[in-house]
């Protein structure tokens, strides 16, 4: 994850919360946070080798498909969930949108922007988005529902989801000013901080 | 690796959940490797149905322990780094107080009358145990299948007590299926005709057909469908090694031989008191109940399940996953694919002895 999203996001985790990371990855943000904000954190991950990095650096880890294990915390009672540049890749990133929502209070999202110029260039021209951001071919990547900044803000506002935040990322990760003018074409990907009343 | 093998005698005796009291009993424990001057290297193995002391390394006999894959000099468990204790269970026939060795009130043979242990009276015992060998806190207490029960009991029991807990293949509570798999065996065993109700030790009799039948009928539950089928597949048996002339299948001959092999040494009122330990526990007659009894735990846990599994499926470690997060508990959740089915729990892999290992050492 990009240093300038994480930061941003350990800005937005109340300190001693109870967080949920789906899709932590080797738990780095978790372990970041568990540190510097005395999370109860807990990461979930499908990938058994980032498993075994999570348990290495003592991050509680769940082994769990997303797109099947998030009915399995409907119970449950978090401060936040997280899900970082794994939404576009679940079959239903509108239900699991509602569903994180009606476990945790808040909800942190992070996720690539295909109305990014150069994604818009690469359709121009007749292909698949691929640039340094999402370099996988179209029959090799697990970003299964891609979207814009402005589809996913649309997605927000039709489920009367609230963004209590945004911060856009531009190429090289800096926080330029064209992505803040105008993220829907300028900004590589955007963090969003949701909530729903 | 130091192994030492004694015997501890608890003149003090024990209540037991049934209540009932032992007025004394014994222990069989094995060590490995030595405790630190904090007493702080302590691991507590515990072992599962027909398991007991011996869990590493050759033992006089020459048989290897039943966890030797992952217990020793530089392996998950290092004994090298950590003093391993391991004890036979209450009940069980390896040297500890059971249904083999004599009840010290009436100086005969327990047989039949041995009482009804169960696991909460396991983990008592072994907290005797830890308090004689001056451990007041375990840095990992661990097992698979009724041993992972024994030690998500004494994260329960005894939460100052322990450090980490490891819960492999394991469940908080047996299945419909686990009972009734287990009524079957049982049931081969008590209508084995020189199962005398019990007392065959008093009788000179072993009603060896019957803990056999009841073994064979185990193994098939312990492995998965994809384990035989790639071990045994439909080959036929060798004539030359065929165990008798019944056997057409070298799966059938493989069961026949691990049934006899165990009837020779298994007891079978242990057979009958561990199994119904095991169906007896249930901390988690639904969620909430679960999630009550798990609230005071302290310490990380570790839990395993293999896909391969069906006796007891990852499913029913996940149950104890979300109770522990519902409950704030440190706890990690992971599923291996695993071979060998229930059984995976006692075979190295590569991934599951590192989990193991950086469970520990974090």
């Amino acid at each position: 994850m990009a240093v300038e999203i994480s930061k941003v996001i350990q800005d937005w985790v109340p300190n001693g919360s109870k967080i949920i990371d789906f899709g932590c990855g080797d738990g780095t943000l978790l372990e970041k946070l568990m540190k510097e904000k005395n999370v109860q954190g807990y990461g979930v991950e499908i990938n058994d080798e980032k498993i075994l990095s999570c348990i290495e650096k003592n991050v509680p880890v769940i082994k769990l498909d997303i797109d099947f294990g998030l009915n399995d915390f409907e119970l449950s009672n978090f401060d936040m969930s997280i899900m970082a540049r794994s939404i576009q890749c679940l079959k239903n990133p509108n239900i699991a949108l509602e569903k994180m929502l009606s476990f945790s209070k808040t909800c942190v999202v992070t996720l690539p922007n295909l109305g990014y110029w150069r994604c818009r260039i690469n359709l121009g021209i007749g292909k698949m988005p691929v640039t340094p951001d999402l370099p996988s071919s179209w029959y090799e990547t697990e970003n299964i529902h891609l979207c814009t900044i402005r589809d996913f803000e649309n997605l927000c506002e039709k489920q009367s989801i609230t963004i209590k935040e945004k911060f856009f990322i531009s190429p090289k990760n800096k926080k330029g000013i064209m992505s803040s003018l105008n993220p829907n074409f300028f900004a590589t990907e955007g963090v969003y901080l949701l909530e729903k009343e | 690796m130091k192994i030492e093998t004694n015997i501890f005698d608890f003149d003090e005796g024990i209540h037991l959940e049934n209540g009932t009291k032992l007025i004394s009993f014994k222990l069989m424990v094995e060590t490995y490797g030595e405790l630190n001057q904090s007493k702080s290297n302590g691991i507590l193995l515990c072992h599962a149905f027909s398991g007991n002391h011996h869990a590493a390394g050759k033992n006089a006999d020459g048989i290897v322990g039943w966890w030797d894959q992952l217990v020793g000099p530089d392996k998950a468990i290092d004994t090298n780094k950590f003093f391993v204790v391991c004890c036979n269970n209450l009940g069980g026939c390896s040297g500890s107080s059971g249904p083999t060795e004599i009840n010290p009130l009436t100086d005969e043979i327990y047989g039949k009358n041995f009482p009804q242990v169960s696991v909460k009276d396991w983990v008592n015992s072994q907290k005797m145990l830890s308090d004689r060998l001056g451990i007041s806190k375990w840095h990992l207490i661990v097992g698979g299948s009724l041993g992972g029960m024994q030690a998500l009991q004494w994260a329960i029991s005894y939460p100052d007590s322990v450090n980490k807990a490891g819960i492999l293949a394991a469940a908080a509570k047996s299945s419909t299926q686990n009972i009734a798999m287990n009524e079957v065996a049982r049931e081969s065993i008590r209508k084995d005709p020189n199962f005398c109700n019990g007392e065959y030790i008093k009788n000179n009799k072993k009603p060896k057909d019957g803990i056999k039948a009841a073994r064979m009928l185990g193994h098939i539950t312990y492995l998965s469908e994809q384990h035989m089928d790639l071990r045994f597949g439909r080959k036929y048996q060798d004539e030359s090694s065929k165990i008798s002339g019944d056997v057409d299948f070298e799966v059938e001959n493989y069961l026949q031989y691990k049934g006899e092999k165990f009837s020779e040494s298994f007891d079978a009122n242990s057979y009958i008191i561990m199994t119904k330990a095991m169906d007896g526990y249930d901390i988690a007659s639904d969620n909430k109940m679960l999630e009550e009894n798990m609230k005071n735990i302290k310490a990380s846990l570790l839990i395993v399940g293999f896909n391969s599994d069906w006796l007891y499926p990852p499913a029913r470690g996940k149950e104890i996953q979300i109770a522990a997060i519902n409950q704030n508990i440190k706890s990690s959740y992971i599923v291996l694919d695993g071979e060998q089915g229930h059984d995976s729990f006692l075979f190295h892999s590569k991934k599951y002895s590192k989990a193991i290992k950086n469970f520990i050492e974090s």
